[in-house]
């Protein structure tokens, strides 16, 4: 299938510094895309670049298959829903919505019957007077985003629309915005430094570091199979092993860590025999037994701290050959004391090497 | 609440506060009470009163005529300062800093060079450029005059307007005049109303740059300033008792008109 967006060898730079290096990036038409990174890593920059609102000081961008990183943001068919909405403060709600259908030159009960349409969609009927300074956060954030959609984009890009609402209003939103992805069926970049927020909402996740792309796939793989220390560390939580590495056998590596050999899925990369790797091991991978099991590989230690988080119980435990890792259980298993000394023990394709 | 002073008694204060303002109004209610004198010079006691000065005002073709000359060089010096302010200070908010100081100094300067200093020397350049005396040359002084007020007005609104308002335009499908048009000049609209009622005012109330580079026909301040030198009469308190209504009541309007806006 032809990407609907195509970043191709695509450099930013503001001044001498880099805020876009060598990007080349493809999304599918249909999906819901999340950028996600820490802040300044070149998120904004890479969706105002295919607005329109920035130039790329090198290389393509392709919208359906066509290049446009030289033509302004009216040629072109995508739309942008911005973090503080950006709502134009002397039209009421309904011609706020209406504006890009009015530039469009359609006829004005058309446009009247499809504002209405897209207020329907959200609630907002009722709303359709108002001014925007006499709404609420959560109701800009929706006409913003009807605003956005009502002239039909091939793509619509949101850039951190929902940092501006308080936790549980962001929920709801975010089960929203998903919804009517799937309604409309577009194609949604989605721009968040959030990674909860990220893996929640999105088809395919798109890290990005330091103006780079460190990984891009859907949530499960990125958070499974981080191919990075970044991508380990950004996503979730997580233990990382780091040793000699003594064998490799199939898939799998044998590390020397701190005296204990341990067991990590090699992920596709193949470290010289030999060389120091790490390896990210999810704390929820970890399974805490009291008794040394018999046929794996296990590591002994003593919980010195207990974090109880509701839903889970987060333990520490230093370990016998001086490191310390992390484990999560299960709220079932309360009885775990700190002091204890138990045995830590996970399956061996749940430690994934990592690149660097 | 913060207080200075606070070893004077507050009283003192307030007395003060008090006699500035009688020393602000009483001249102008005395200049209003006197043009309802029935008599025909000016002084006290009022023994009689009459409407009959203002019936006179109302029917001075002169008076008239001067009021309408006034107002239409006004109309035009305020179309001229909003085109030009409104240009200056888009062009000063796209500049880098030195430009922008510069730009925005040499724009300003007429607002702080004294009238007399700047009708002269405007006199002398029209006369250099072979321009004649006369309305055009009094709006062209005027408009100097009013611009650097449309400058700062809307500078200080475009100020306050969020940067991807434009963007949002643009991005729905506006070309750069259009999304000037439909977002950029309504978000301006209050400034501009400010800025347009003060070019009015200005220039209805300019006398110093009016009398270097009129013509033959007057202005209301003209008119008025050789009425009194043709001698005081309550007529002159009937004419400038309306001026003075007039144009408080545009003044506070406007006022009133854009506190509304920057409250919204
Ligand atoms: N207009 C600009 N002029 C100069 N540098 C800029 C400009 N815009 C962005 N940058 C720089 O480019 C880099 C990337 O910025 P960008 O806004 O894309 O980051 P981001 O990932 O969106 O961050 P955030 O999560 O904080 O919004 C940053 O280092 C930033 O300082
Ligand atoms: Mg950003």
């Amino acid at each position: 299938m032809q990407p609907v967006v195509h970043f191709r060898n695509v450099n930013k730079y503001y001044g001498s510094s880099l805020a876009v290096d060598n990007l080349d990036l493809a999304i599918e038409p249909g999906q819901f895309v999340t950028l996600l990174g820490p802040s300044g890593c070149g998120k904004s920059t890479t969706l105002r670049m295919l607005g329109g609102f920035e130039m790329p000081t090198s290389g393509e961008i392709f919208l359906d298959g066509q290049e446009i990183s030289q033509l302004p943001p009216n040629k072109r068919n995508v739309n942008i829903v911005f973090q503080d909405y950006a709502l134009f403060p002397h039209l009421n709600v309904r011609r706020n919505v209406a504006f890009g259908l009015e530039l469009k030159g359609m006829a004005s009960d058309a446009i009247h019957k499809r504002t209405m349409e897209l207020l329907s969609l959200v609630k907002l009927t009722d709303f359709a007077e108002r001014m925007p300074g006499q709404l609420s956060g959560g109701q800009r954030q929706r006409v913003a985003l009807m605003r956005a959609l009502a002239p039909n984009p091939n793509v619509l890009l949101l850039d951190e629309p929902l940092s501006a609402l308080d936790a549980k209003l962001r929920q709801q939103m975010q089960i929203e915005l998903k919804s009517i992805q799937k309604t409309t069926g577009k194609t949604f970049i989605f721009v968040t430094h959030d990674q909860e927020e990220a893996l929640t909402m999105s088809d395919v996740v798109v890290v990005m570091n330091a103006g780079r792309i460190e990984q891009m796939g859907d949530p499960h793989t990125l958070y499974a199979k981080p191919r990075s220390r970044f991508v380990a560390n950004f996503i979730g939580e997580t233990n990382f092993i780091e040793g000699k590495l003594k064998a490799v056998d199939g898939g799998l590596a044998a590390i020397e860590w701190n005296g204990s050999v341990v067991h990590a899925n090699l992920n596709g990369h193949g470290p010289a025999v030999g060389s120091t790797v790490a390896a990210a091991l999810r704390p929820e991978a970890i399974t805490v037994i009291s008794e040394k099991p018999a046929n794996t590989i296990a590591v002994s230690g003593q919980i010195t701290q207990r974090i109880f988080k509701g839903d889970h119980t987060s333990l520490t435990v230093s370990l016998a050959n001086g490191q310390s890792l992390v484990a999560q259980l299960d709220p079932v298993a309360l009885s775990r004391v700190t002091g204890d000394d138990v045995w830590l023990t996970w399956r061996e394709s749940d430690a994934v090497v990592l690149a660097d | 609440m913060r207080s200075y002073f606070s070893d004077i008694p507050k009283t003192a204060l307030q007395a003060s506060y008090w006699l500035f303002v009688i020393y602000l109004l009483l001249p102008l209610a005395l200049m209003m009470a006197i043009s309802f004198k029935d008599a025909n010079f000016v002084a006290f006691p009022i023994d009689k009163w009459t409407l009959k000065w203002y019936a006179q005002v109302l029917q001075d073709r002169q008076f008239l005529e001067a009021c309408l000359y006034s107002i239409f060089i006004a109309l035009m010096t305020t179309l001229f300062a909003t085109i030009v302010g409104v240009w200056i200070a888009l062009l000063i908010s796209t500049e880098g800093m030195i430009a922008r100081s510069v730009i925005f100094a040499l724009a300003c300067l007429p607002a702080v060079v004294p009238g007399l200093i700047n009708a002269i020397s405007m006199r002398i350049f029209i006369r250099v450029l072979d321009i004649p005396t006369g309305t055009g040359a009094i709006i062209l002084g005027h408009t100097v005059h009013a611009v650097p007020f449309v400058v700062i007005m809307v500078l200080t609104r475009l100020r306050s307007m969020p940067n991807n308002l434009v963007d949002a335009a643009r991005d729905l499908g506006a070309d750069s005049f259009v999304a000037f048009m439909r977002v950029t000049l309504p978000y301006l609209a209050p400034a501009l109303a400010g800025g347009m009622v003060f070019c009015v005012l200005t220039s209805i109330d300019d006398f110093v740059r009016t009398f270097f580079l009129g013509g033959y026909q007057t202005t209301l301040p003209m008119l008025i300033f050789a009425k009194v030198q043709g001698g005081m009469s309550p007529e002159i308190n009937a004419m400038a008792t309306l001026v003075l209504i007039v144009t408080a009541a545009i003044g506070l309007y406007a006022e009133h008109l854009t506190r509304r806006s920057r409250t919204r």
